[in-house]
């Protein structure tokens, strides 16, 4: 079952609480989503929001006017990951995601943007636990 | 005139996703063309095998399956078109549609689901994203827990989408079972 203890563990952050919460978009293109900590992705034209504490890290690629951008989620036993905050018995997780785009400049601040996010998330968690503890 | 519901903004979902356009629902089946022209999407009451219902961001989804294992979705439809549409489903094909949640917690974790040609991750019994197999160019295991998935990608898929899906991967714990691979475990 899920800790409830005095510190949040990560896996009970969520994006939203409701299907209306989530930002309405024509355009399909990643997006992050500051206010609700979310990043939103474009699978099978529709927007798929991610809390960004799942997102283990992003990396992208040019190659002349093609960009690619990979994203990296959190699963249980990699190195470092804190396999006790990702307890779902049995369950299947999104490993990795990889996206071709067409806008450099889209593509580069989009990324920024998940990086920054991350670590603003990370590093208020980890103070967190440590205030917990 | 013709029977039935007709719409004129309705989407077809999916991807390269969000063409605007004609819907048709009639005793016969349904109809969707793209406004404009060109595509033409034509499903025989006979062939629909499931019906769904999804509240999405802004509106409801209709979700049909059918015989081949094809699943199209249609947007763009309001609170009040779900209950006239469902008993005119009802009375015409016989299925009774059912109602699915959407998932927006942004977890990665969850259940994995196919029917027919698509595959569609849950989490928390909800439905995150969906993805159709038939697009699939390649699937691969990696190493021994990770299964990648990757997509077909062309001018026509990528036309309207600044950002396209390439790939994708999946990590099944060993302690999975519902996926138990082909290998003998000890």
């Amino acid at each position: 079952g899920e800790g409830r203890g005095p510190s949040r563990a990560s896996n009970e952050l969520v994006a939203y609480k409701n299907v209306n919460d989530v930002p309405f978009v024509r355009e399909l293109v990643i997006q992050v989503d500051q206010k609700n900590e979310a990043v939103l992705l474009p699978i099978y034209g529709s927007m798929v929001p991610f809390h960004v504490s799942t997102v283990k890290s992003v990396t992208s690629h040019q190659d002349n006017r093609t960009c690619t951008i990979r994203i990296f989620f959190n699963v249980p036993g990699m190195p470092f990951s804190n396999d006790s905050k990702l307890n779902s018995q049995g369950a299947i997780y999104l490993k990795e995601i990889t996206f071709r785009s067409k806008d450099p400049r889209h593509s580069s601040e989009v990324v920024q943007q998940i990086k920054t996010l991350r670590r603003q998330v990370a590093s208020r968690e980890s103070e967190r636990a440590e205030r917990a503890t | 005139m013709t029977d039935g519901h007709h719409f004129n903004n309705i989407s077809l979902g999916g991807r390269g996703g969000g063409n605007p356009g004609q819907f048709k629902l009639y005793s016969g089946g349904l109809a969707w063309k793209k406004q404009g022209g060109g595509k033409i999407i034509e499903v025989d009451k006979a062939d629909i095998t499931s019906v769904t219902w999804m509240r999405i961001p802004k509106s409801y989804q209709l979700s049909v399956g059918t015989k081949e294992g094809l699943c199209y979705r249609f947007f763009g439809f309001r609170e009040q078109d779900v209950s006239s549409l469902t008993n005119f489903i009802q009375k015409s094909t016989g299925i009774t549609p059912e109602e699915k949640q959407l998932s927006v917690s942004g977890h990665n974790w969850g259940g994995i689901e196919i029917n027919g040609n698509t595959l569609c991750f849950n989490v928390s019994s909800k439905e995150a994203f969906e993805i159709s197999l038939a697009d699939v160019s390649q699937s691969q295991m990696q190493g021994k827990t990770d299964v990648v998935l990757e997509f077909h990608v062309d001018d026509t898929t990528g036309a309207n989408e600044k950002d396209s899906l390439m790939d994708l991967s999946f990590h099944v714990p060993t302690s999975n079972t519902q996926f138990i691979g082909d290998e003998h475990r000890t």
